[in-house]
């Protein structure tokens, strides 16, 4: 087991380093120097090239990037070009933001999804159609479609949910709360949809295996062969799924954060990449690599947990 | 020798390809897909000639309108028309989102086919690489990605494709696996072929309906990013208009003209749902439902079934004494798929108490089904159409799903083929045993567990305590048909029911399980059905035997007349065909068999099922033959020619003889 969490350990850092690598390369390759971009138009190149001297740009790059992975081991991910504060100061502010809205749209997700795959699947017959073409029609439509419907139903029609802005929870959990309602409904469709496909299909497969027969010959009633039996055979792929979800809405919920104004992640990769804001691309890019790398790993070892095979292993 | 390879691939091809595509038009919702898709292609590419404004004409009269006339979508902002932007739009869109399908999809097969032929180090490497690409946050990628090179959609769209492309290798890998581990391509290989050569001519006609599959979806997926990408403002550049740009758009006015929103989105929402109908239409596997739980509308159009069958009659009362008289008394049993082919038909035997029946016969000749109804777990969508399961007088065919829990378990158990496969790999035996025990017995917990432990001891295991703390798959297939008697015994059952208990079994093992039924039937009393296709089994321990063929007893009796003087041409074959039943002393030189198969149930024949493969066949087996006393003490016998065939002494002959002078000889015989 410790080999096993070694192992992976290591995966997940080279991981973390190959993006790393990846994302300087990328920022380099963008169109102007820091100087040009943090000086603005109108800049004299003597200006320019004195703050490109002051940021290293002229250093070869092996140089820079252990300058900048020595900073970053450190927790300094460098100095925003545009307003000059610290990179992982606001990306501590901004974590928050998008850490409630992914794990909120997948926590709703998962709920709903596990309910509805396991109804279809249980059910069957015409309540399996119509969670099927529910579901399909919630993949089919894009997430920012399904959010400005519902601010024109919640916040416009009736104002229900505040409509963008998001208060922190130190600030009123309540306020918190309210204003993560409508991007976590927004993002939870598409996300219930998927788990719920996920759910019906494991349900139906733990469903057709030989030991079910068995459960009934010793007279397990219904619902225990449903919810105990079936359900923790089919949990494994389920398990999955959310942790996939999880993954894809974390880096995913830039479409939502500009929808409702959420100072998020997603935003700030946003912002960062049209102003060409170098060191704040790569700080976002290297931060939403390190969540999703560990979520993968919580998700190999809730497998293994949750899977006896492996487990003994 | 080398098997001739050449016409299989192609084969498989045409048939792969025919498959797909009726499978495709079968759907409603493939066609739909296939419609919209190809009408939005041709309106595309079409549009310069037919759209009635350019995309940016301005109608300062009718900004923000609904639908007019003028402008059958409504016109956005500027007055300009949304019918003219959405098709304007829609080439590009469709377009560069074919670029992600044709890079995600054609990198992904060619890195499966690559791992798949270039052996597990290579495969170890690749795998490796899209792992890490799969842990990526990908939307940041591309989005650090436009940061760099700009919004150049196209490449945006390939880079995203190489993204994507990982999943794709994950999908395909197995299958691309399973295809280069067929024999054909080994035949290949020696014959010569290169490995780039046989990935083209093997591999890849093998991953088309994949291909086409994952293409569709990932379309889907495509167009989403895409217009997602334009909402976020990293479309393409301003004048010229993208659906995810023109939401956007509207987006701004959901308070002043909120109608602005449902054109755009719903061309979208249709185009994507059309591309991911196409890909499930296609990706559908067949027949998926052979759930072991019914579900509930499944449940109650067999409680109709169930009451029908309560209703009518017994039929086939004619057939022969229809008293019951045994413990468990089957009658005139028939078994159906729900709506159509029967699967068994007039199927009686009687099992009295602490006596085991053996249910002989081929795959395929419903002795399975017969031993599932006695439980009432027959699969989904198969039910008892006919008869009566006579459980102590109760008619168990007619009973509600309710009295068939009360009655599992408790009065009849079942034990299956595959021990293995039968208990949950989830949980420990200690935990399936002692919930069993609970609810069977009603005691508390740590009396089921002393319970278990002493079922374990009973059925022959030693380490019983270790034995509860382990999981299935930790225990051998012997073990654990141990722990499947052990969990049949739990509710102190007085008939089990065992569906080929030493089918999967070593040799070895096979005796021992089969001594250890043996000792429960003397000392519990309880009876026994037991289903196998061995008569070595049936020898060895059943005391009566009901042979089945196609769907029907055929012979019935008690054990030692039926082995010693067997009346029905099928069991004379079965035994001749069985290398155990002869003794080493009378061995023939040459194992008789019987050439042909089991029909199917839909090519049953009115007359004598057995007849096309019967080497007595005659004239008289056309029309439907009744199971008949067959001279000896209580044996039955369903065979026109059962007497003739007694009288001479015919034996079932080793040699393939061409059944047509069999006829003949026969004929002449008993003229």
């Amino acid at each position: 087991m410790a080999l096993f969490i070694s192992k992976r350990l290591l995966m997940a850092l080279a991981t973390v380093l190959v993006v790393a690598v990846l994302a300087f390369l990328l920022v380099h390759a963008m169109p102007g120097s820091p100087g040009a971009v943090s000086l603005g138009a109108g800049a004299s190149q003597e200006a320019i090239d004195e703050v490109n001297q002051r940021l290293g740009w002229n250093d070869p790059l092996l140089v820079q990037f252990f300058g900048w992975l020595g900073g970053a081991v450190q927790g300094d991910l460098g100095i925003s070009l545009i307003d000059g504060r610290s990179v992982s100061a606001d990306l501590a502010n901004r974590l928050p933001v998008t850490a409630s809205l992914a794990a909120g749209a997948t926590g709703l997700s998962a709920a709903l999804g596990i309910v509805l795959g396991v109804t279809a699947a249980v059910r069957g017959g015409i309540v399996d159609r119509i969670v099927g073409g529910i579901c399909g029609l919630a993949v089919a439509l894009p997430s920012f479609w399904i959010g400005i419907i519902f601010v024109y139903l919640f916040a416009v029609q009736s104002s229900v949910f505040p409509a963008t802005g998001y208060v922190p929870f130190e600030v009123s959990p309540q306020d918190w709360a309210m204003s993560l309602a409508l991007p976590v409904i927004t993002l939870a469709v598409g996300g219930a949809a998927f788990i719920a496909r996920q759910t019906r299909a494991s349900m139906l497969e733990a469903l057709q295996q030989e030991h079910i027969r068995t459960l009934r010959a010793t007279a397990t009633p219904a619902w225990k062969i449903l919810y105990v039996h079936a359900l923790r055979y089919a949990s494994l792929p389920i398990v999955a799924g959310i942790a996939l979800q999880f993954i894809g809405l974390f880096g995913g919920s830039v479409i939502a954060e500009q929808l409702f104004a959420m100072p998020g992640l997603g935003q700030a990769v946003q912002n960062s990449v049209s102003t060409h804001d170098a060191p704040s691309v790569q700080g976002v890019v290297v931060i939403a690599t390190v969540v999703v790398v560990a979520v993968n790993l919580v998700l190999e070892l809730a497998t293994k947990f949750l899977d006896p095979k492996l487990r003994a292993s | 020798m080398i098997p001739s390879v050449a016409p299989a691939p192609l084969q498989r091809k045409n048939a792969l390809a025919r498959f797909s595509a009726h499978r495709l038009f079968a759907s409603p919702g493939g066609v739909a897909g296939v419609i919209w898709l190809a009408a939005i292609v041709a309106a595309s590419l079409t549009a310069q000639w037919w759209l009635p404004y350019k995309t940016e004409d301005q109608d300062f009269t009718a900004v923000l309108s609904g639908p007019t006339a003028a402008h059958w979508l409504g016109t956005d902002e500027l007055g300009r028309d949304l019918l003219s932007r959405i098709f304007a739009a829609a080439a590009g869109t469709l377009g560069t989102s074919l670029i992600t399908v044709i890079v995600g999809v054609g990198l992904g097969t060619v890195l499966a086919m690559l791992a798949a032929a270039a052996g597990e180090r290579v495969e170890a490497v690749i795998s490796r690489v899209t792992e890490i690409m799969m842990s990526l946050p990908g939307t940041v990628i591309i989005l650090a990605v436009i940061g760099a090179v700009g919004t150049n959609i196209p490449l945006i769209m390939a880079i995203l494709g190489v993204l994507i492309s990982a999943g794709i290798y994950r999908v395909m890998l197995g299958q691309a696996k399973s295809l280069q581990s067929q024999l054909y391509v080994d035949a290949a290989k020696v014959d010569g072929v290169s490995t780039p050569g046989i990935s083209l001519r093997h591999i890849l006609p093998g991953l088309t309906n994949t291909i086409v599959v994952q293409s569709a979806l990932i379309f889907a997926v495509g167009m989403l990013i895409q217009a997602g990408l334009a909402f976020i403002g990293f479309g393409p550049p301003i004048p010229q208009p993208s659906w995810g740009g023109m939401i956007q758009g509207a987006s701004q006015h959901v308070y002043d003209a909120p109608w602005l929103m449902v054109p755009t989105g719903a061309v979208l929402a249709l185009t994507v749902l059309a591309a991911n109908a196409i890909g499930n239409a296609l990706g559908k596997t067949p027949n998926a439902t052979s759930s072991h739980l019914p579900s509930a509308a499944a449940r109650r159009r067999r409680a109709s079934v169930v009451a029908a069958v309560g209703a009518a009659p017994v039929a086939a009362a004619g057939t022969h004494d229809a008293a019951a008289k045994g413990q468990l008394s089957v009658r005139g049993l028939c078994i159906g798929v729900d709506g159509g082919t029967p699967l068994v038909t007039d199927v009686s035997f009687d099992v009295e108490q602490g006596t085991v029946l053996g249910l002989v016969g081929e795959s395929g000749c419903g002795k399975t089904m017969t031993a599932l109804s006695l439980l009432g777990l027959l699969p989904s969508g198969v039910s008892v159409t006919g008869g009566q399961i006579l459980w102590n007088g109760k008619n168990l065919a007619a009973a509600t799903e309710r009295d068939m829990e009360g009655i599992r378990g408790r009065d009849i158990a079942l034990i299956s083929q595959e021990p293995m496969r039968a208990l949950d790999p989830m949980f420990t035996v200690g935990y399936q045993l002692t919930a069993a025990i609970r609810r069977l017995r009603k005691t508390g917990k740590a009396e089921a567990r002393n319970e278990a432990l002493s079922l374990l001891e009973k059925v022959g295991i030693v380490d019983a305590e270790r034995i509860l703390k382990t999981y299935p798959h930790q225990i051998s297939g012997g073990m654990a048909q141990r722990v499947a008697i052990a969990l049949a015994l739990s509710g102190r059952p007085r008939l089990l029911v065992a569906d080929e208990p030493t089918t999967a079994l070593d040799v070895t093992v096979q005796a021992e399980i089969l001594s250890l039924l043996r000792s429960l039937v003397k000392d519990t009393g309880m009876s026994v059905v037991m289903v196998t296709h061995d008569l070595g089994v049936v020898a060895d321990i059943c005391d009566n035997v009901a042979v089945m063929y196609a769907g029907q007893v055929v012979e019935s009796g008690r054990t030692a007349n039926i082995l010693d003087n067997p009346r029905h041409p099928y069991t004379l074959a079965l035994l001749a065909a069985d290398p155990h039943a002869n003794s080493a002393a009378d061995m023939p030189e040459r194992l008789a068999t019987i050439s042909g198969q089991v029909p199917q149930p839909k090519d049953w024949p009115a007359g004598c099922r057995f007849a096309a493969r019967c080497q007595f066949a005659g004239s008289a087996c056309a029309t439907p033959v009744p199971l008949l006393a067959s001279g000896s003490e209580e044996g039955l016998v369903r065979c026109v020619k059962a007497d003739e065939l007694a009288v001479e002494g015919l034996e079932w002959l080793a040699t393939e003889v061409p059944t047509h002078r069999v006829l003949k000889i026969v004929e002449k015989d008993l003229a």
